[in-house]
């Protein structure tokens, strides 16, 4: 793979340089703490030196709020509405949700493919950046390296005397073409990056823990400190459900019909017309929402669906961890299935 | 812009377009069968077939109500219009009462999965409906009777809370004069003028003489309904295997992406809404 | 408005105020850019804010603030009783809201603070919201109340539907507008138990919530409690959060 020295110094005519050839979006300030991806206007305003963005680049593939289509209440006509898909570069993005938008492509790729969202992502270039953990991240446990560079076309390598960029893909050597005085780098060591938040298992491992994780009592005691807000699914870079809605204008002739980002730890999210609610205690909805991300579609691609950001922790006001949760379960499974003799309902089939 | 560069993702395939966009459908013929549901015929363009199995629902649009999974009451040997029938319990719903014949409504689906009619046939058919599940399995019960020679034995049991709330009161009586039907009816409360059975549908199971090995069940009622019809199946030791059930849950897109409707890691409005038993078994979010 | 530009099938509407600032309706008169299309779908029959004339009957009434006299319960019987659809506006009339803090104290001590010697003249009861007295069939929260959610609810009402109103909390808002959370400020906020449809408007702008929307359905109060108190509140102040706006909910539900 070819690679490249990227003083910081050049960084800045790099985004300029990108920024010719698409719409560059990259790690803002947001806030006074916290940092978002926005459409970079000024290469100085960029920051690749983040923990982690409020919102993942889902947001570019999977609006919060989408139109669908609109229709005319008069004549009963329907339009289409389909999205643009300008070429758009996402510079500074770390590999935990690069893999979560694989993962989303799945997602919207299988099945049932849908037009939005593959229409948005499709003219996507994606520049990964490493970062140093922080005591959220555990993308690691979940099998994914700070380097990762999979579903990447370009990367940038930090360490102390600058970045090395790997070209990663052809589109990634195309983005460069005209990005002159590029000097090779040479190999160098891998930089040790410790993530100091784990899960006790190996990911491979957690489809058993939880097989035997259901009735667990972790689940009523999280639901005592949850307060429901959804927070944990609204900032999680893989979950994708949503609430389709239709709203029309102020002439009651015509509207429009909305999708938006919902999510399983609110209220009525499974709630019937009729009024049932089928998961209406917070502890069933924590455990469908783990299971989700550890169970679920892990059984079918064998790949965890959560991609240890940290967002669902690092957000929660209640101090939810999901590597507590799971370690939790870990710790459950070695002492009630691995250390104990076979319980009789284990045998007998 | 450099257009030509060539990313992980392949142009979409156009008919991806459609995943969302319901068809134009007009409504031919409705008929206000109880103080709450409504029955609806319609008609899609150019009078084409829906295509749907007994127990697919559709997705019924009223543009700026929003949009509804709702089941296909009509059998696919009906040709050219197809039914619904419709209670009346949300903002889509009560809308929906007030169209007349003429309105326009859009038409997304069929979707899931119905009954398996090639599972069923030469088999002996009990149907256990409870309330508005007689409403899908009503598209089961006018398919056995439309080829009545492709199965066995044709029970049907149906329960309502009041005689007032039973539905299609005219097919129910063509029901109970078939000879070919052994149907049996029940209310859970009688009111004077009601002479059949008293009892929730329950009662009605275990005086049934099956022959078990050969006899298929298709239940669809209120969750609560669905615990103890199970129950009282297997103290007749009907096989689970011999069980198709279906499910009500929310549901927004009706295409498997939105995730309203998962029940553990499966989706109802991809594997259901009518289950396999045994499939049933292995989701513990299912019937609680 | 003069009675020959008002069409003959537009549904009449009214509001009504009873103890508040009149707040949500000086919002209603900011609606510069909408209320010309909002007048051609109704008939505005009473609206003390901006005209006089009064009807018999109200296929929409809007109720604006607590009830709080015994005089405020006949008039909403009253309004009621010539009412099709009833909607409760604000935080007064919705969960009582700023007035029923009044309620924490006993009321002979609140009348005898406010009317001083006078107090015999001016009988006075806890500030309820309307719904304790009478059926309220939709609320619009909020202090003042939010006027996006205001059209939604009118839209709908004119179309004949039940307005869809979220139940989730403002922390969602705050999510789908990527706002910082304040407690990574170090602000303690009630974000997480308030109801939204405010479009997170206070915590959009550095703001706190301080619950004028009403609790969640359900509220996990003791949750909440531990969230305010391990971010620096003491158990006091972490409840006298909750009274500001919902000191009826928690006098009479007991949810704190």
């Amino acid at each position: 793979m070819e690679k490249f020295n990227l003083s910081t110094s050049r960084l800045n005519a790099l985004i300029k340089h990108l920024m010719t050839r698409g719409i560059v979006y990259a790690p803002h300030k947001n806030g006074e703490v916290s940092f978002s991806f926005d459409e970079v206007r000024d290469p100085g305003k960029v920051i690749l030196n983040y923990n982690r963005t409020l919102q993942s680049i889902k947001k570019y593939f999977l609006p919060p709020r989408e139109q669908l289509l609109s229709f005319s209440l008069k004549s009963g006509s329907l339009s289409k509405v389909e999205p643009e898909n300008p070429l758009r570069i996402f510079l500074g993005v770390h590999s935990y949700d690069m893999q979560a938008v694989l993962r989303l492509d799945y997602n919207f790729s299988q099945g049932n493919p849908e037009l939005n969202y593959l229409k948005r992502r499709q003219n996507s270039l994606f520049i990964g950046v490493s970062f140093e953990p922080d005591t959220y991240h555990f993308s690691r446990s979940v099998g994914i390296m700070v380097e990762e560079f999979d579903g990447f076309d370009l990367f940038l390598d930090k360490h102390s005397s600058g970045y090395t960029l790997y070209v990663v893909t052809q589109a990634g050597e195309e983005l460069l073409s005209g990005f002159d005085h590029l000097e090779e780098a040479p190999d160098r060591p891998a930089t040790h990056r410790e993530f100091r938040n784990k899960i006790k298992y190996n990911f491979n491992r957690l489809s058993e823990v939880f097989d035997h994780a259901w009735d667990s009592s972790v689940w009523e005691e999280i639901a005592q400190r949850c307060v429901g807000c959804g927070t944990c699914n609204l900032v999680c870079p893989t979950c994708y459900c949503f609430d389709v809605e239709d709203d029309v204008n102020l002439s009651l002739a015509d509207g429009s019909r909305y999708r938006s980002w919902d999510g399983c730890m609110l209220n009525s999210f499974a709630k019937v017309a009729g009024g049932e609610n089928f998961r209406a205690d917070l502890s069933d909805r924590q455990r469908h929402r783990v299971y989700r991300k550890f169970k679920y579609i892990t059984d079918v691609t064998g790949e965890p669906w959560c991609v240890g950001c940290g967002r669902c922790t690092a957000y929660c006001t209640a101090g939810i961890s999901i590597v507590e949760t799971v370690n939790r379960l870990c710790e459950e499974y070695e002492q009630t299935v691995l250390r104990k003799p076979l319980a009789k309902q284990d045998w007998v089939l | 812009m450099s257009n030509h560069i060539r990313t992980g993702i392949e142009e979409p395939d156009r008919k991806m377009l459609e995943l969302y966009y319901p068809e134009i459908a007009e409504i031919t013929r409705t008929k206000q069968i109880t103080e709450l549901e409504k029955w609806f015929e319609i008609a899609l363009p150019g009078n084409r077939d829906l295509n749907h199995q007994p127990g697919q629902f559709v997705q019924v649009s009223l543009f700026g109500f929003g949009e509804a999974p709702i089941s296909v009451t009509s059998s696919p040997t009906k040709r050219g219009v197809f039914e619904l029938c419709v209670r009346k319990v949300g903002t889509l719903t009560t809308a929906m009462h007030k169209l007349k014949p003429g309105d326009r409504i859009g038409i997304r689906g069929p979707f899931g999965h119905g009954f398996d009619l090639q599972k069923m046939e030469g088999k002996d058919i009990l149907i256990i409906g409870g309330g508005i599940g007689i409403v899908p399995l009503r598209s089961l019960i006018n398919t056995v009777i439309d080829r009545r020679s492709d199965f066995g034995r044709f029970i049907i049991l149906y329960g309502a809370k009041t005689p007032g709330e039973l539905l299609f009161k005219d097919e129910l009586k063509s029901w109970r004069e078939d000879p070919t039907i052994e149907y049996h009816v029940t209310v859970d409360q009688g009111t004077p003028d009601w002479d059949g059975n008293v009892g929730v549908i329950t009662t009605l199971i275990p005086r049934l003489d099956l022959n078990l090995g050969n006899t298929i069940a298709a239940v669809v009622g209120p969750p609560i309904m669905y615990k103890f019809v199970l129950m009282a199946l297997k103290s007749k030791r009907l096989p689970d295997e011999n069980i198709y059930l279906s499910l009500e849950r929310r549901m927004k897109c009706g295409v498997g992406k939105c995730g309203h409707c998962q029940i553990n890691h499966s989706y109802v409005c991809q594997d259901g809404p009518v289950y396999h038993y045994p499939v049933i078994k292995q989701l513990p979010e299912a019937i609680q | 408005m003069k009675s020959d530009q008002i069409k003959p099938n537009k549904p009449k509407i009214a509001f009504f105020d009873f103890t508040s600032c009149e707040g949500c309706q000086l919002n209603k008169l900011n609606l510069e850019n909408e209320l010309p299309d909002i007048l051609r779908h109704v008939e505005l029959v009473e609206f003390r804010e901006a005209m006089d004339d009064k009807a018999d009957y109200y296929d929409i009434a809007f109720i604006e603030g607590s009830l709080s006299t015994p005089s405020c319960i006949n008039r909403i019987h009253d309004i009621r009783r010539r009412s099709n659809i009833l909607v409760a506006l604000g935080a007064c009339a919705t969960i009582g809201g700023i007035n029923s803090m009044k309620n924490l104290q006993p009321i002979e001590t609140v009348r005898e603070t406010v009317y001083g010697e006078e107090k015999y003249r001016f009988p006075t009861l806890p500030a309820i919201p309307v719904s304790a007295v009478v059926k309220v069939d939709y609320e619009i929260r909020g202090c003042p109340m939010s006027i996006p959610e205001f059209l939604r609810v009118l839209k709908a009402l004119l179309m004949g539907k039940a307005p869809n109103l979220p139940d989730s909390a403002v922390c969602v808002e705050c999510k789908l507008r990527e706002n910082e959370c304040l407690y990574d400020r170090g602000i303690v906020c009630l974000g997480p138990v308030t109801v939204g449809g405010c479009e997170a408007i206070c915590p959009s702008f550095g703001q706190f919530c301080t619950g004028c929307r009403g609790l969640v359905p359900n509220p996990n109060k003791d949750a909440m409690l531990d969230i305010l108190t391990q971010h620096g509140l003491s158990l006091e102040d972490a409840q006298k959060r909750f009274l500001l706006f919902n000191s009826y909910n928690i006098e009479s539900k007991s949810i704190t």
